[in-house]
């Protein structure tokens, strides 16, 4: 079958064929707000949970609480009411001011501990994978601290000192940051192998430049996706600290001390536990998905497949 | 192979001298004094630094130090300051609720978590897989204790199907032993099974990707085929490997279980030790996780070999 | 019971009986199941009751030793072991003479040598044993039944000190083991009492377990409290330790445990309403709480401060932290001995007493010169009694204008901390809260947190002559009238220099299921006479 197009003159004996539907529809490629929304859900909707959590620690006086430390033992385990909005713990306190403030608390410890272990595994792992003589050395006592449960050496450091909320910090960043350790090094390693450093050795450039200009950028997209998922770690572990007894102080609300103080009660007064546990595990949730959202962002290979 | 598998035997010994010296070195400098807690509330000062001499808690750190492990090499963890019994016997009394809550929630996980990984991975970026994607982040961000007290609420008091609490041996019979083990298995399970679902989508995400799969897949093999034989046999290492590392997650997260189930096992049994400032206790517990770590570890690596023909040492 | 069907009608592999990998007792599952299954109130960590004065580790010892005298419930001692008692007409010789065919547990008769060993050891470490350490003269073995105590001076009150609750009680051991250091722990735990421990299947932190002494000889009277014949009506007492409240809460209500020693206070209506579980009041001597002040270092050293913190506390805010709000569980108490018993006094107890004084005690405090010292809070978060208070001690600090530095930690470091006199600053304290059992303050005797003898006195180191005199006019008194007149000025004075500040007295609950009969209430789980359907 012959097809006259407008243009073209066709021989005869030569068939152009129909045009075919398409079997692929155009991407239509959306910009713009909406278009990253649609991209990457995932950060998306984590790191939006997260803005708003950010604004509740921030704005914690403004959205109707009270004192979250003042007593009232008359008025203990009150059920949730209009006064009350999340009810009131064993010594009378309103668990709706104590779970507010306590967004604070948790926000500070994960992202702090993030920040730390990050900053002290970065320095450790290029230390020990530029430096070659140390990384034995280094290595060792960083498989060392690996091999003892992170929960065990918080608890124990949590128990040398006094509860507080710098304290809590310390010890679980002292935990984390030899899995960051281990991460840089390794990124280093391979990076250490590439042409391009060799190139600059060879041209002269002083260790320091190097580390900052070629191996450091390299770092950063798998670190950001591992201090996420600290920070979530983080907020776990402050929680089972608070639930042991070896955690924040209680004179300072946190959703780990609160769900603490309330466990003995969750049979009768499940309230106690169950606010801060939404709130944690929302949070968790959120940092989380903003993770694995980062990760496949960065990682080009898996940002084809969604 | 043989060779390297007793190199890195060897390469743990400085990695455990090391958490030795690290954990003495930290409980010697703790403050909080046994002998206090031993006295009681009605001792006097007196008696106090009498008990602490008894207990030999008033000598140099060099002196604890050398004498403790020299006991360690011949096999002797010391003797718990509060009991009077030796803190192998402690540990070994306490041995197999740990383990067969270790073992059982490690089944279970990985049971649950693998497939639903190749799951999510086969069926990616469709509702099936940010579907299980997003149950295991939340497995993830639940902690441990809300899930175990939820559970023990629904199943055990309201249900009725399970106990509460408790342990029973296993040459009580096989059934109670499951019994008690199945709600403490899950709750602990829950976090275990996100990481492992996780990383074996991942991983098979990354391997679908490779031609050979395409090819395999081209030449007619069915789907399921294509999953199990090529997909999943390369897809293992980095999930062996997350379950390696997932043993210290279990070790951790045993001790809330137990708290909550009133399991008699090593987690509980280390907090108790923490609280009191039972130091030969303390110390022998965490070396003794870290060396289960280790060799954990060291049968990963092993299992690599067989796992990936092309990695030989 | 329809529970437990679920899994055994899925596996249907059956049981794997004697898969013995791991080293268990063989139990039989009927023996198992008739134990009675306890849990009480603090871990067992050791099983020593001379060494360590806890007063979980008395609990479980009254079971496996037994003492010359016991104390019944109206606090008199009554003799036990002892078949009969002489004291010479000037009150320095006592001589003492053992029931016949008593035993221990492994089969040897109990001799005067071993009584003799073991009251050495006991008045090595008892308040009123070492005051009857000072004054012995001479403490023999006559012959096999017969004991002598000879001492320098009349010590009336030595049949109560030898039946008493308070630890360390006067246990009687084999002479080989009381020989051991009064500073060290015994390592053999036999006795003679009414059940032997059965030390195999000790996992301490976990479980420990009692079994019935078949030649136990108990006494034809009826039993009462630690007097009168223990008789064991149980093959078998399992103690189950379960730090977690909502889990003993759970498992009682599942018959998992047939007991519960100490159920929080908010659990009970829950257990109330289960047809199958009852719950009373566990000890009618109580507790009282305390807040303890450091009398040696500012601010606490200037008796206005001290005043200043009395007149403000609330004992109600303190026993609703405490106990909740069944306001039968608590009082507020207006003095320092035992509400109930007969020499509690209220006499001086004004500031304790009325309104709260928040604006009296700025006043005072401004008088005093109190000018923001930090006052460092030693708060045990483990234990949850002194949690809550620490928690309200801290509002109430703040309250009336005080800084507060507060640390919370464990009982441990309390513990250390508080036998340190440095100052504040440099690792010393400024309070501490604990609280004292009902049965250790009904009278001076027992009553170390009373005592105001400044430096040797327990940690806060109180010094009050006032308090100390009549503390020895007690002790010389001579009929109940003259020790109540005594008492009560004691108590004027121990208000008047605050010796420390009672926050409140308060019960305590035990629960025990409904097929679990012969529980009485008392300052100690009794054991004998409790039966299980």
């Amino acid at each position: 079958m012959t097809v006259q197009s407008a243009t073209l003159v066709v021989p005869p004996g030569i068939a152009i064929a129909a045009p075919t539907a398409e079997v692929l529809p155009p991407v239509k490629v959306r910009r713009g707000l909406f278009g990253f929304i649609y991209r990457y859900p995932t950060i998306a909707f984590g790191g939006a949970l997260l803005i708003v959590m950010l604004l509740i620690a921030i704005l914690a006086p403004y959205l109707g609480t009270v004192d979250p430390t003042a007593l009232a033992p008359a008025k203990r385990t009150r059920s949730p009411s209009a006064d009350f909005w999340f009810g009131t713990d064993m010594f009378g306190r309103d668990i709706y001011s104590r779970v507010v403030y306590g967004t604070r608390v948790s926000l500070t410890v994960g992202l702090s501990v993030a920040v730390l272990a990050s900053l002290s595994g970065l320095i450790v792992g290029l230390i020990s994978g530029f430096v070659r003589w140390t990384d034995g050395i280094i290595m060792r006592i960083m498989d060392g601290m690996m091999s003892i449960p992170p929960i065990l050496l918080a608890i124990t450091l949590m128990a040398l000192t006094r509860a507080s909320v710098g304290n809590v910090i310390t010890a679980i960043t002292i935990a984390e940051f030899p899995r960051v350790a281990r991460l840089v090094r390794g990124v280093v390693l391979t990076l250490r192998e590439q042409p391009y450093v060799d190139a600059a050795v060879a041209a002269g450039t002083r260790a320091p430049t190097i580390l900052l200009r070629h191996i450091l950028p390299n770092t950063l997209a798998p670190m950001t996706v591992q201090a996420t998922y600290i920070c979530a770690s983080a907020m776990i572990v402050e929680a089972i600290l608070s639930f042991i007894g070896a955690g924040t102080p209680p004179t300072t609300p946190s959703w780990g001390n609160i769900m603490a103080e309330g466990r003995a009660l969750w049979q009768v007064k499940p309230f106690i536990v169950f606010f801060p546990a939404v709130f944690l595990s929302i949070t968790v949730l959120a940092v989380n998905l903003l993770g694995d959202g980062l990760r496949d962002m960065l990682d080009p290979r898996m940002a084809k497949r969604l | 192979m043989l060779a390297h598998i007793v190199r890195r035997i060897m390469a743990t010994i400085p990695v455990m001298a090391i958490v030795a010296l690290f954990v003495f070195s930290l409980l010697y400098i703790a403050p909080g004094d046994p002998a206090a807690v031993i006295a009681g509330d009605q001792a006097s000062p007196e008696d106090v630094e009498k008990i602490r001499k008894g207990l030999g808690l008033d000598r140099p750190f060099l002196v604890r130090f050398g004498e403790w492990s020299w006991q360690l090499v011949h096999g002797d963890l010391g003797t718990s300051m509060f009991t009077g019994l030796p803190v192998t016997t402690l540990i070994a009394q306490r041995l197999e609720p740990t383990l067969s809550l270790m073992i059982v929630t490690l089944l279970l996980s990985v049971t649950i978590a693998v497939p639903m990984g190749v799951i999510a991975a086969w069926r990616a970026g469709t509702w099936i897989d940010r579907g299980l994607m997003a149950f295991a982040v939340l497995g993830f961000s639940v902690p441990v204790f809300v899930v175990g007290y939820v559970l023990a609420y629904v199943f055990a008091l309201e249900l009725d199907w399970l106990p509460v609490q408790g342990y029973t041996p296993l040459s009580r019979g096989f059934v109670p032993w499951l019994e008690n083990l199945v709600l403490p298995a899950v709750a602990l399970g829950c976090v275990y099974s996100a990481l492992i679902a996780r990383i074996t989508r991942a991983s098979m995400l990354e391997v679908l990707q490779q031609d050979y799969i395409r090819t395999a897949r081209s030449k007619g093999m069915g789907q399921r085929g294509i999953l199990f034989v090529h997909a999943l046999k390369n897809a293992a290492i980095p999930i062996v490997t997350v379950i390696g590392i997932g043993v210290a997650l279990l070790i951790g997260g045993a001790v809330v279980t137990e708290s909550v189930f009133a399991i008699p096992g090593l987690g509980r049994l280390t907090v108790d030790a923490i609280l009191r400032r039972d130091y030969p206790v303390i110390q022998g517990i965490v070396l003794l996780f870290s060396f289960v770590y280790v060799l954990v570890n060291l049968v990963i690596d092993v299992l690599y070999t067989l796992l990936d023909p092309r990695i030989r040492y | 019971m329809h529970r437990r069907t679920f899994l055994k009608t899925l596996a249907s592999t059956g049981s794997l009986a004697a898969v013995g990998a791991f080293p268990a007792p063989a139990i039989s599952q009927g023996a198992a199941a008739k134990a009675l299954r306890f849990v009480p109130q603090a871990n067992l960590a050791n099983f020593d009751p001379i060494w360590g004065t806890q007063y979980v580790v008395r609990n479980a010892s009254v079971m496996v030793w037994d003492t010359l005298y016991g104390l019944n419930d109206k606090l008199e001692p009554q003799r036990q072991m002892v078949e009969g008692e002489e004291v010479s007409s000037d009150g320095l010789t006592w001589t003492f003479k053992l029931r016949p065919g008593l035993k221990f547990h492994d089969g040897e008769p109990v001799l005067a040598k071993d009584v003799v060993t073991s009251l050495t050891r006991w008045t090595s470490r008892d308040s009123m044993g070492l005051m009857l350490k000072a004054l012995q003269k001479e403490l023999v073995a006559v012959d096999d039944r017969t004991v002598k105590w000879v001492l320098s001076a009349p010590y009336p009150k030595m049949l109560f000190a030898l039946g008493k609750v308070g630890t360390p009680m006067a246990f009687i051991m084999p002479e080989r083991i009381a020989k051991t250091d009064p500073f060290q722990q015994i390592t053999e735990y036999i006795g003679s009492g009414p059940m032997k421990f059965a030390r195999a299947e000790w996992v301490p932190g976990a479980k420990a377990v009692f079994e019935k002494f078949a030649d136990y000889q108990p006494r034809s009277e009826p039993a009462n409290w630690l007097s009168g014949g223990k008789t064991m009506l149980v093959d078998r007492i399992e103690w189950v330790i379960m730090p977690d409240p909502a889990t003993a809460a759970a498992a009682l209500q599942n018959g998992e445990i047939d007991w519960w020693e100490t159920p929080i206070p908010d659990l009970v209506p829950v257990l109330k309403k289960n047809k199958n579980i009852q719950v009373d009041i566990a000890d009618p001597l109580g507790n009282i709480g305390s807040f303890r002040l450091n009398h040696m270092h500012p601010p606490f050293n200037n008796v206005k401060v001290r005043r200043a913190v009395q007149m403000a506390l609330s004992q109600e805010d303190y026993m609703r932290a405490v106990v909740g709000d069944d306001t039968s569980l608590w009082k507020s108490i207006p003095g320092f001995f035992t509400p109930g018993t007969p020499l509690y006094s209220e006499e001086g107890g004004e500031p304790l007493k009325g309104k709260r004084d928040i604006e009296g005690a700025k006043k005072l405090l401004a008088e005093a010169g109190y000018s923001g010292q930090p006052v460092t809070c030693l708060v045990a978060q483990d234990q949850p009694p002194l949690k809550a208070m620490g928690e309200v001690t801290a509002d109430l600090l703040k309250k009336i204008g005080m800084t507060v530095d507060f640390v919370a930690t464990d009982w441990g470091t309390v513990g250390q901390r508080r036998a340190s006199k440095s100052p504040p600053g440099q690792g010393g304290w400024g309070m501490f809260h604990t609280w004292h059992a009902g049965a250790d303050c009904v009278n001076p005797a027992p009553y170390i947190a009373i005592r105001a003898t400044g430096e040797k006195a327990w940690f806060g180191w109180p010094d009050s002559p006032a308090v100390e005199k009549e503390v020895a006019a007690w002790f010389a008194a001579k009929d109940l009238a003259e020790e109540k007149t005594v008492i009560a000025r004691l108590n004027k004075a121990a208000m008047e220099d605050v010796v420390y500040v009672p926050t409140g007295f308060y019960y305590g609950f035990q629960a025990w299921r409904s097929n679990v009969s012969g529980v009485v209430k008392g300052p100690i789980p009794f054991f004998w006479g409790v039966t299980k359907a």
